[in-house]
Parts: C-alpha cells; sequence; structure tokens
C-alpha cells in the first residue's frame, strides 16, 4: 500500500506537487538555497525595514522598539533644507551628464575596435583600454588629484605656453567635468565589451552582401553594424537611465574636497557625511528611503519601457 | 573600385590611429606613476620624469616596502579577498544551482526576492546600523560578508546553468549522484569559465573597496590597503616627514606613485591570465533569465 502511495506521488507532475511533497523529493535544492536566503535577509531585508526609523525621532539607546514615532516629519522638512535641494540638484545634473556624456563612448570605441582587422593590434588594444576598470577609485582619483596638481602634467603644459596654474580639483565649476571625464577613462573601455559580444554576434552574409554591393567600410560600419547594434544599445540606454541615481560614492566621494561640495556633494556622500560621521540617523534614512524611492519608479518604469522595445530587453 | 578600396584604407588607418591614441590614454597614467615611483628625488622635484625614470632609484620602493603597516594592509587585502572571492563562489553557485531547476518549487518566490534586491536598495543608514548591531563594526569580516552575493552574479550564473545539457546530470543521477555530486563533480567543473569570470568580479570588487572600510573600520590597524592609501594621501603630512630628511632619495609624490603601483600590481599580474575568460563570460551577461 505504501509502496503504491509513493509511486503515485512520483508520477505526479512535479508542476503539482505540494511543497511538502516537493521538499521531501528535493530537499538537496532546499539545503542549497539556505545560506543565500539568510545572506539575503540578513544583508538585505532588515536594513530595508529598518528604514522604518526614517518615521521616528530615533535615538540608538533607545532602539527601534523604544523610539518615538513622529510620522512624515523629516519627509516633511526634507524639501525645505537647501542642502537637501543642493544635493538633489547635483545628483540629478551629475545623473544626466552620465547618460548624456559617458554612455555614448562605449558604442563608438566598440564599433571602432570592430574595424581593427590585425587580431593581435586589437587584443593589445583591448587589454589596454579594459585595464583603467579594474584600479579602485582611491588610485583613480590619486591619479587625476597628481595629474592636476600644481606640479602635475596639466599645469607644466599650461606653464611651457605660458599660461598661470589652473587648480581645477579645488574649483566647483570643474567637478562635474572631472567626475565625467574620469568616468569615461575608467569604465569606457569595459563597457564595450557587451557591445562587441553583440557586434560578433551580427551575420557575417550581410557584410558581404553589402560589400558586393560596393559598400565601403564607412557605409558597412553605419548601415550595417550600427542599425543592428541599436537594439543593445537602447536596452542598456534604459536600463542606465534606470539606474539614474547611482554615480557611485566611492567615485563622487573619492574626487570630493570641501571646495567643491557646492556641485559635486551628492545624495550618498552627503547620507555619509551627515548620517554616519554625525549620526543623524533618521533624517539621512529618509532622505535615503526618498533616493531608494525614486530610484525604484525609475528602475520598473524602463525595465517596462525596455521590454517593450526589445524581447530580449530589461533586467528581469 | 579602386578609389574605394583607397577610402577604405583611409578609414582604417585613421581608425587605427585614433584606437592607438585611446589605448595609450588609457595606459599612460599608469605608467607615469611607475616611472616617478623610480626616480631620484630631485629628478621628481624638477618635474623631470615623463614616462621613464630619471635617476633610477630603488628608494621609494624600500621605504615603502620596510614599512610593517603596508605589509599587515597588504596581508588583509589579500587574505579577505581570497576568502571573500572562495566564499562568494561557494554561496552563489550553491544558490544559483537549484534556481535553475525547474523541479525547485520555491524558484520563482526566490527569484522574486532576488530582484526586489536588484531594485530596491535599502538607505545607508539603516544599513549601516544592522551591520553595526550584528557585530561588523572594526570587525575585519566587513571586507568579506557584504560582498559575497551579489545579485547579479546569482542571476549570470543561473543562467549558465540553465544552459547546461539536461541529459548529462540526468545520467549522472541515475549513476546515483545526489544534486551536491552533481553540482561539485559534474557542472561546476564543466563551468569554468563562467567560474573565473565571476570569481574575478567578486575578487576585484573586494580588493578595490573602500566604502565598507570607510564606514565600519575606525582602527587603523585593520586598514585594507585602499584604506591605507587613503590614509596616505589625505595625510600627506606622513610622508611629507619621511620626505623631509635629507639623506634620503625620494619625495612624498615618489613615495604615493610607488604605494599606488604597489596596489595595482597583483591585479595586473592575473589579469593575463583571466582575460580570455572574462571575455567569454561578459558575454553571458545577458542578464534575463
Amino acid at each position: 500500500m505504501r509502496a503504491l502511495k509513493q509511486k503515485k506521488a512520483q508520477s505526479l507532475p512535479d508542476s503539482q506537487m505540494s511543497l511538502g511533497r516537493n521538499f521531501r523529493k528535493y530537499w538537496p535544492y532546499y539545503l542549497m538555497v539556505l545560506p543565500g536566503v539568510i545572506y539575503m535577509i540578513i544583508f538585505k531585508f532588515i536594513p530595508m525595514l529598518g528604514s522604518v526609523i526614517a518615521f521616528q525621532d530615533y535615538s540608538v539607546y533607545q532602539g527601534i522598539g523604544g523610539s518615538p514615532f513622529v510620522g512624515m516629519k523629516y519627509f516633511k522638512s526634507l524639501f525645505t533644507y537647501p542642502d537637501f535641494q543642493r544635493i538633489f540638484t547635483n545628483t540629478l545634473i551629475l545623473g544626466a551628464y552620465k547618460i548624456l556624456f559617458v554612455f555614448p563612448i562605449p558604442v563608438a570605441l566598440a564599433l571602432m575596435i570592430n574595424e581593427v582587422r590585425r587580431t593581435k593590434l586589437k587584443k593589445t588594444i583591448q587589454t589596454a583600454v579594459y585595464i583603467p576598470y579594474f584600479l579602485s577609485w582611491i588610485i583613480v582619483a590619486e591619479l587625476v588629484f597628481d595629474f592636476l596638481g600644481m606640479n602635475g602634467i596639466f599645469n607644466q603644459i599650461r606653464q611651457a605656453l605660458g599660461m598661470e596654474p589652473l587648480l581645477i580639483m579645488q574649483q566647483s565649476k570643474y567637478f562635474r567635468l572631472v567626475y565625467v571625464v574620469s568616468s569615461i577613462w575608467k569604465e569606457a573601455g569595459w563597457g564595450t565589451v557587451v557591445y562587441i559580444a553583440a557586434i560578433s554576434g551580427i551575420d557575417q552574409s550581410l557584410y558581404e552582401a553589402a560589400e558586393i554591393d560596393g559598400a565601403s567600410r564607412w557605409q558597412r560600419m553605419t548601415r550595417v553594424t550600427l542599425p543592428l547594434l541599436i537594439p543593445t544599445v537602447v536596452t542598456l540606454l534604459l536600463l542606465n537611465i534606470g539606474s539614474f541615481m547611482e554615480l557611485g560614492f566611492e567615485h563622487v566621494f573619492s574626487l570630493l574636497t570641501p571646495m567643491t561640495y557646492s556641485t559635486g556633494d551628492i545624495f550618498d556622500t552627503y547620507v555619509y557625511r551627515v548620517g554616519i560621521l554625525q549620526a543623524q540617523y533618521s533624517l539621512t534614512t529618509a532622505v535615503g528611503l526618498f533616493q531608494s524611492f525614486i530610484g525604484l519608479v525609475l528602475v520598473v518604469v524602463f525595465n517596462k519601457i525596455s521590454k517593450k522595445v526589445s524581447e530580449d530587453g530589461g533586467l528581469w | 573600385m579602386k578609389r574605394a578600396a583607397t577610402g577604405d584604407k583611409i578609414f582604417q588607418f585613421t581608425v587605427t590611429v585614433i584606437l592607438c591614441i585611446i589605448a595609450i590614454i588609457a595606459i599612460i597614467p599608469l605608467l607615469s606613476v611607475l616611472a616617478v615611483s623610480f626616480s631620484s628625488k630631485d629628478a621628481v622635484n624638477m618635474n623631470a620624469v615623463t614616462l621613464w625614470p630619471v635617476g633610477f632609484t630603488l628608494d621609494s620602493w624600500k621605504c615603502i616596502f620596510a614599512r610593517p603597516d603596508m605589509w599587515r594592509s597588504t596581508a588583509i587585502t589579500v587574505a579577505s579577498t581570497l576568502i571573500g572571492m572562495v566564499m562568494a563562489l561557494g554561496i552563489t553557485s550553491l544558490m544559483a544551482y537549484p534556481l535553475s531547476k525547474k523541479e525547485f518549487k520555491l524558484r520563482h518566490a526566490i527569484m522574486v526576492m532576488v530582484i526586489i534586491t536588484m531594485i530596491f536598495k535599502a538607505p545607508t543608514v539603516p544599513y549601516f546600523l544592522t551591520l553595526r548591531s550584528i557585530g561588523l563594526y572594526n570587525n575585519p569580516w566587513v571586507l568579506i560578508l557584504p560582498h559575497i552575493l551579489s545579485a547579479y552574479n546569482l542571476v549570470v550564473m543561473r543562467t549558465f546553468f540553465q544552459q547546461f545539457p539536461k541529459e548529462v546530470e540526468e545520467s549522472a543521477m541515475i549513476d546515483g549522484c545526489g544534486p551536491f555530486r552533481v553540482l561539485m563533480r559534474i557542472v561546476l567543473p564543466s563551468s569554468k569559465a563562467v567560474i573565473a569570470t565571476i570569481g574575478l568580479f567578486y575578487a576585484v570588487v573586494i580588493w578595490n573597496q573602500y566604502q565598507h572600510p570607510l564606514y565600519f573600520i575606525q582602527d587603523t590597524t585593520l586598514y585594507p590597503l585602499q584604506m591605507k592609501i587613503r590614509q596616505f594621501i589625505n595625510e600627506g603630512s606622513e610622508l611629507q616627514t619621511l620626505a623631509m630628511k635629507l639623506d634620503v632619495n625620494y619625495t612624498d609624490r615618489s613615495l604615493k606613485a610607488a604605494i599606488v603601483v604597489f596596489a595595482i600590481l597583483p591585479i595586473i599580474a592575473v589579469y593575463p591570465f583571466l582575460q580570455k575568460y572574462f571575455a567569454k563570460g561578459a558575454m553571458l551577461g545577458s542578464v534575463k533569465g
């Protein structure tokens, strides 16, 4: 009887099995995901729940349970802070610059790399442009400060041309430029990997046909490669807009000096300074929640658009 | 026809020249610090060094190597990178494998969890307070634990496992292998490219990190390499005092350069071995599953 029952259970398709039965049959799978699930609960979900302190007058001594609730107090005052307006504007502007000036570079770079026919040269160029991606922002920032410093190459050239030395890193009007250029230097090369992979998937017969029709190399690049690359570009563009608010704490923070706060201070750096260092926990959690919420809306909306535009698009 | 061919040649030549210039721009700052780190005090002070050491000397390097705190930070970084990479690959592949199986009933529920963590980031402050409350403040594990499971890498690995031929796994199952053995003996050994790529991504994150140590580590004896670099650069006074001595053949700038090269070197050293893998692996990055 028991054997019969077991046989019946096994013949049931897996999709119709109850959770308990699925567990009994496939318990090793449950065991395998356990560490990851516990990990995500501790490192991702508990901090999310901890965001409740944005609605409290949180103090470390009273804890989440003991601190009084104050409703929307911090959110209401948020929008009147001049600090908040500054970091919000700076985040938006840097995000926009990143999309406008940084995003297109890897596309152009990938198109050019694809035109190099000599394999060895191509590999060398790829290796060289990938390297900066693997350096830390601390090191990149040090290279930037050194390059633009009083004794740096930049000011040596200026002096050689008879110009006054210019301390770029100490002037707020140049911060965004430095952010964009350092971003390109570090990440544009690595950004080509996806596009080169997409280009390598293009049907070679299209090029042969174009060649027979007398298309030049330039025409083959702009009329064959580029149009076929556009879906990938659009998908990545939409995903990039979706993660608009993620400017990289390490990147901005390592380039920032008190002289450049007016243009370079963003949500992440502000939260570190005021939240972590000055321990204004509730206020900065409200700032962080606001940021996460905007990020959430952007990701969801642009993911949806991305899925509409192309079949493979979207993060999930 | 001939004119078109000439046009093509000019086009290709221009593209190659532009790319070579770009490649040079990408590595010139590194060559420049390398040159400075091997140059003499006078040459550096006179800004005479460009891309080749002037007045070649090993003094800056000797000074850096003679510092026990540099070695301590290096040991912390190397250890956390290795331990972290192994833990990350373990936890990620263990979790990705069942998620690639249709038979696993919680697959969808857990994927929803993963996607939630991808699209909604917990604000920094509650994250900080949570980690501090579980004892990660001034604890070297904070260099490792926050980085051992990334949703992005998990999804890439799951996608890869989904493409693994089912027949191979099934025949192993019939031979009496449980899922653990199938994963360890059959699936992982034939996934070297994806393991190498994802392992490299995890290792680079841990090696290069300084947000977590900045937030959580106050004790300077626990500083990883990047924090040590930051300390030297920000509090330049320590290096300046070192370089002030009359009988030395280095300056604070050449010392900084040596530190920078010192921190980059391991990455550059393993890079060529991994390059062939990660170009392949990054193509798996069709994030969607």
